[in-house]
């Protein structure tokens, strides 16, 4: 018990931040005693100092609003498609056959490598960006929604049939509330993803967003301005999770997972 | 006259077998059962003896050969005519106690108001009161099963289908379950096909009793139950009466279990 009672501290919302904050102390550090070079690892006061730069400027809001609107047009996209398709995949053998193997050919696919082959067909810009986000949120959503669908319990169906369900209902009413914590599962992968592939596109395939303003910092050899931009998207990432967080537990009151979800 | 006196349920040469490694598993075989209107029958037998089986063809779950009739119509599929109860109880987990019972009855055609009255009556019913806005994974097993019971109710099915209905409850809430049931039949007088492995159960509930043999699935004998239903649980299960009965079918069914235990042993 005593144990316990002093590891509770880590769980406060404060206890939370403690780990954060000795690790910026020893960043400080570390970069005060030269023991890392500036040069290389600029100390958290010029990151700091950047950052507040940034702020007052709207370069950084218009970049990470360019990059946000790319990465949620693609996660939107790519979650309807792949719960669509999963739908159809858990449902339909025939149609299961034929999109099993290239789903299965691709999952593991690093999707940033097909980045080359969008800008050869889209160029520069924003639709080679979606489309790389698109892709990314696709596949996990696809196999999360397949996933939840065909572990239906074959009671679950019968009890639904026996009370009048028609066919066509049984995807509303049945199938897709039976795979909503997969989907919400796969939502909170495919959200990962989105900024993983947006932000990495526009650094090699883009003239804005907050990925080509990192990358021109680094090429600029600002790294006080590069470590802020990183921390902008660090922090934007973390509260997009935190809201996902939300709406899962709102939606899934009824599911045992939020429960545990709770306590993570 | 006769249309009076045809069977509710008419089940007959059902045989059904399920694809197996090598060659197909017969898991019935010729059934015969007839169900009159408003009786309660039972059937136990060895564990894996197809019972559950019959049953899901019976609720049009799953095609045999052979037929079975309802009030003299062949069974294309389910149908809200033939309520069912499953021992794994089945309440979609995302839809609160209310939203469950109501859910059958947002398929049917009845007014909003007067389904609202339906399911309020229900809930009262299974002493549920409170509980209305609970999720099932927030309810005990014996909870569970009240709503699955009252779901199915609230559709008036004629006919009630109950799989092993009290087969994943603590003895103490099965009886409390048994004596739930057993009132609500005699108030509705529903007909009743149940599946259960406890012969006590089987006596005290039911009008008759098919035991069936172990795989494949035949009907091998068959008791009428002929209890008086007012006397209370313990005077009639301490009854000469009731024991007689119970040690006939107990005998019956146990030789069925040991023949499927040696079956089992031999493949």
């Amino acid at each position: 018990m005593r144990g316990s009672d002093r590891s509770a501290i880590f769980f406060t919302p404060a206890g939370r931040v403690l780990p954060l904050v000795a690790f910026v102390l020893v960043w400080q550090a570390a970069s005060a005693t030269k023991w890392l070079d500036p040069a290389f690892l600029p100390p958290p006061t010029a990151v700091a100092t950047a950052l507040f730069d940034l702020l007052r400027g709207s370069e950084i809001r218009d970049n990470l609003l360019v990059t946000l609107m790319r990465a949620a047009i693609g996660l939107v996209l790519g979650a309807a498609a792949g719960v669509w398709l999963g739908l159809m995949m858990a449902r339909s053998v025939v149609f299961r056959a034929y999109v099993a193997p290239i789903v299965g050919g691709t999952y593991s696919l690093p999707k940033s490598a097909l980045i080359p082959l969008f800008i050869l067909w889209f160029g520069i810009g924003t639709v080679t960006t979606v489309c790389a986000v698109f892709l990314a949120c696709l596949l996990p959503m696809i196999v999360n929604t397949f996933q939840g669908v065909a572990s239906t319990p074959k009671v679950l169906v019968w009890g639904a049939e026996a009370l009048g369900t028609s066919r066509r209902d049984m995807l509303l009413r049945i199938f897709l509330p039976h795979a909503l914590p997969d989907i919400f599962t796969g939502l909170r992968i495919a959200l990962g993803f989105s900024f993983v592939l947006a932000i990495s596109s526009e650094m090699i395939a883009s003239t804005n967003g907050i990925g080509k303003l990192i990358f021109m910092y680094g090429e600029n050899g600002a790294y006080d301005y590069m470590f802020a931009a990183i921390a902008c998207i660090v922090i934007v990432a973390f509260l997009a999770d935190r809201f996902m967080l939300l709406v899962t537990r709102r939606y899934l009151r009824w599911h045992e997972s939020a429960v545990a979800r709770e306590a993570a | 006259m006769r249309a009076l006196i045809a069977p509710k349920i008419q089940i007959q040469g059902l045989s059904k077998s399920y694809p197996g490694e090598k060659t197909p598993v017969l898991a019935l075989q010729a059934v015969d059962i007839s169900v009159s209107e408003g009786e309660f029958v039972s059937i136990v037998g060895p564990s894996g003896c197809g019972k559950s089986t019959l049953l899901y063809v019976v609720g049009g779950f799953l095609n045999a050969d052979g037929q079975v009739l309802v009030d003299g119509k062949a069974v294309q599929g389910p149908g809200t005519d033939r309520g069912v109860v499953f021992q794994e109880y089945a309440l979609f987990p995302w839809l609160t106690v209310r939203n469950n019972i109501l859910y059958g009855l947002e398929r049917g055609s009845l007014p909003p108001d007067e389904r609202a009255r339906i399911a309020d009556r229900l809930i009262g019913v299974i002493g549920l009161r409170g509980f209305e806005d609970r999720y099932p994974r927030e309810l005990s097993g014996g909870m569970k099963q009240r709503v699955a019971i009252a779901r199915t109710l609230a559709c008036d099915p004629a006919i009630l289908l109950l799989d092993e209905p009290f087969g994943a409850l603590d003895a103490q809430t099965r009886e409390v379950m048994q004596d739930e049931l057993l009132r609500i039949w005699l108030e509705t007088r529903k007909t009743v096909l149940m599946i259960t492995h406890d012969v006590s159960e089987a006596v005290y509930l039911s009008n008759r009793i098919c035991v069936m043999s172990a795989r494949p699935g035949q009907i091998v004998d068959e008791f009428k139950i002929d209890l008086d239903r007012s006397i209370p649980r313990e005077v009639l299960f301490t009854s000469d009466a009731f024991n007689r009965i119970r040690n006939e079918v107990w005998i019956s069914v146990r030789r069925e279990a040991l023949a499927a235990e040696k079956l089992n042993a031999r493949v």
